[in-house]
């Protein structure tokens, strides 16, 4: 009878330990699973570095824009002058797409303003299209709003437009998620490629390149 | 003694199904799961007993995805979008001295950007708002929001709000 007692005491024990680490690789599992879909909510940005850090077609990669006509818009830039993307037609464009809140746009502007001087002999322009929340029911909150982007856009040394109310042609151009996004427009008025978060400096001019077709 | 080994093998089973710290584990199924969009998602709790008319410490817990980070209360500049809590007013319940963590240093890594981007203070992982509330005899539903605007160290999303529901149980 005693033995039988310690029999089951010890099997009771085995069992036990058998449920503990089943439970514990169960808990690994979930919480890897947790961090698969962190990973998956930034999947954009994510395959945007791959493609520019393996060389891939960038913009085939980050963006189901690339191939299509680039849509036309009229927004107002910071010093309140209309501007439509067919006062450029002829030239590549590159449309960035920032807000001042946005960290790594502001790693990416100086490039942008060093490669606009650099190509735009050559035909090429950047429109920079801000996406900053707007109060477009209170001029004196609108003016106030306006002035910051003025001012950051001018603290950044940034001598090309910069257009206001993103928003109102986010769905036009795939509503983007995540910033600093830009499409590469060509001179028939086709986005050649797009970028979806920071890229490096080669993979801007590489677009520009692109967009400003052979010879450039 | 053979139904004793199909005792042991059927427990097994069901082990490799369950999770026997269920319990644990139903806390945190019990937190609201963050929308695929959403960088951020309040913890915990969703109830709080306090003393009636006795100001009460009580802590909001919220997460940052893994990979991300939000804006601290303070950021160090005026163009990046502070974390803030919205509690709207409740004749029953009042939140006063809310206080938000210190947000940690962070240096954008950047190739090609030598000494990397912006200074920042931001959150990573679990981050805690404390406050102190005052409440009413009875059960009151407090319905706040957080406020954040999230990153990764190479693009940002927009400012986005989520919602803080909390139950207040004042004795």
């Amino acid at each position: 009878m005693r033995d039988k007692n310690f029999l089951v005491a010890g099997l009771a024990a085995v069992v036990f330990v058998m449920i503990a680490a089943a439970g514990w690789a169960n808990w690994q599992n979930r919480k890897h699973l947790a961090e698969m879909q962190a990973q998956r909510a930034m999947e954009p940005v994510m395959m945007g570095n791959m493609a520019g850090g393996q060389g891939m077609d960038a913009g085939t990669m980050t963006s189901p824009m690339v191939g299509k006509q680039a849509a036309n818009f009229t927004l107002t830039d910071v010093n309140g002058r209309k501007v439509s993307l067919a006062d450029y037609k002829g030239k590549a464009v590159q449309l960035n797409f920032w807000a001042t809140w946005c960290a790594p746009c502001k790693i990416e502007t100086p490039w942008l303003v060093e490669l606009e001087k650099q190509y735009k002999p050559k035909g090429f322009e950047i429109l920079g299209v801000s996406f900053d929340d707007l109060d477009l029911d209170n001029a004196a909150k609108l003016k106030t709003e306006t002035t910051d982007i003025a001012k950051s856009a001018k603290q950044l040394g940034i001598d090309y437009p910069v257009l206001l109310d993103g928003d109102a042609i986010s769905k036009q151009y795939g509503d983007p998620e995540v910033f600093p996004t830009s499409f590469f427009v060509n001179k028939q008025g086709k986005i050649v490629a797009a970028t979806m978060g920071l890229t490096s400096k080669d993979d801007l001019e590489n677009n520009i390149k692109k967009a400003l077709g052979a010879g450039a | 003694m053979s139904g004793w080994w199909s005792a042991v093998l059927a427990l097994m089973l069901v082990a490799g199904q369950q999770n026997p710290f269920a319990g644990f584990l139903d806390q945190s199924a019990n937190r609201k799961d963050a929308k695929p969009n959403e960088a951020v998602r309040y913890l915990y709790p969703e109830q709080v007993g306090v003393a009636a008319g006795k100001p009460t410490p009580v802590e909001l817990h919220f997460e940052v995805k893994s990979g991300l980070h939000i804006n601290s209360h303070t950021p160090k500049t005026k163009d990046l979008i502070a974390t803030s809590l919205a509690v709207p007013g409740n004749a029953g319940v009042q939140w006063k001295d809310v206080q938000f963590p210190t947000g940690k240093d962070f240096v954008l890594p950047v190739a090609g950007a030598p000494g990397g981007g912006d200074h920042l203070s931001v959150y990573t992982g679990e981050f805690v708002v404390r406050g102190m509330v005052t409440a009413a005899p009875g059960q009151h539903l407090v319905q706040g929001s957080l406020r954040y605007q999230a990153c990764d160290n190479r693009a940002c999303m927009p400012p986005h709000t989520i919602p803080v529901v909390l139950s207040v149980m004042a004795h």
